[in-house]
């Protein structure tokens, strides 16, 4: 098998996921057309350059824009690596700044309450 | 907006101020009473380490107190979001080191029914009397940054006296929970389209109100807090 559909094939899922919890972060309310158009975009971004990986190197090299190596395992490896953790920080994101804003609504709306008692 | 005696909730933010809570607390209701508006102090002890809720309690005022210290920004968030369960029609917000005019207060309630607007804001430096020149360009380079920004157009951009319509109460809701949410604010009374406007007040600058303000130093972490909630925002 090619390192560079293995690249694709390995990424895929994480992509997918990350495309699929942008559309239901917004369908279900919890962020903003903005917020979600810029995550999809992004995820598009990274689909595509993994799927032209291959002609994009091919083409950096023949017109000697690049002197690096064509993918390793290794480099396999480490990109697969990068996009989840890209995965799992965008998903830190969004659940902090819901956890952010739900404590804040708690701590107002206790103290109100409690200073009625 | 009522035409009638229309119901005045004053917002005292207050961390760690109980040598001048009472006092703040007692000049404000000797002016309510003085005028035509019925209303009512609330006082929100922001996690205060002293006795701010108590002293403010015995000089006749609501205390809120905040389990957690939340900063300016959900100390005010939490007295306004009081003022609108209450029903209030106009809410005010003033500092609770007494560098606010308690009459100063009264006027801009006059002044926000007489022009119609959603939000006032009393600005110190439209008359800069008893202003350092330090306290002024901190000041200053603030409402800049908020120009630049958010394109908010304000010569007190961190003023603490401020006068908001009931509508304003439904609506404006901000993220931010430190000093910096005074420029947030007006962002996003923007955003949702209130009808904004300054008016002058004076400063009373003493050596305690000096000692509690914030410093230029402050100000950084102002700006970059801002800058964050920019670019965040910028992302959707």
């Amino acid at each position: 098998m090619s390192r560079y559909f293995l690249l694709f094939l390995l990424n895929l899922p994480f992509v997918l996921m990350g495309l699929l919890s942008a559309v239901t972060q917004y369908k279900l309310g919890r962020s903003t057309k903005k917020h979600a158009i810029s995550l999809i975009s992004l995820w598009v971004i990274i689909l595509v350059g993994l799927s032209l990986t291959e002609p994009i190197y091919s083409w950096l090299f023949a017109n000697n824009l690049t002197v690096s190596e064509p993918l390793s395992l290794f480099d396999v490896i480490q990109i697969t690596a990068i996009v989840i953790v890209f995965y799992i920080a965008n998903r830190s994101i969004a659940k902090v700044a819901m956890l952010e804003k739900r404590v804040q609504d708690l701590h107002q709306e206790l103290s109100i309450k409690l200073s009625k008692k | 907006m009522k035409k009638t005696k229309p119901r005045v909730c004053i917002v005292i933010p207050a961390y760690n101020e109980d040598a001048k809570i009472g006092y703040v607390v007692a000049g404000i209701k000797k002016e309510l009473k003085k005028s035509t508006y019925s209303g009512e102090i609330v006082v929100i002890n922001d996690g205060s380490k002293d006795n701010t809720a108590l002293i403010a309690k015995k000089n006749g005022a609501v205390v809120i107190s905040h389990i957690l210290n939340s900063g300016a920004g959900g100390a005010t968030a939490t007295g306004l979001s009081y003022a609108q369960q209450n029903n209030f029609d106009i809410a005010a917000t003033m500092d609770a080191d007494g560098q606010h005019d308690p009459k100063d207060v009264i006027r801009g309630v006059e002044e926000l029914i007489k022009r119609e607007h959603d939000l006032l804001i009393g600005s110190r430096l439209i008359n800069k009397q008893g202003m350092s020149k330090v306290k002024i360009l901190g000041n200053r380079g603030l409402s800049v940054i908020t120009y630049i920004l958010f394109g908010i157009n304000s010569t007190d951009s961190q003023s603490g006296l401020r006068i908001f319509s009931r509508r304003a109460l439904e609506q404006l809701q901000w993220k931010t929970q430190g000093y910096e949410f005074c420029s947030e604010m007006l962002w996003r009374a923007r955003q949702i389209g209130l009808k904004i406007s300054e008016y002058s007040i004076k400063t009373i600058y003493t050596d305690y109100s000096r000692a509690k303000g914030q410093n230029n130093w402050n100000g950084i972490n102002i700006v970059k807090s801002l800058l964050k909630r920019r670019i965040a925002e910028l992302m959707g």
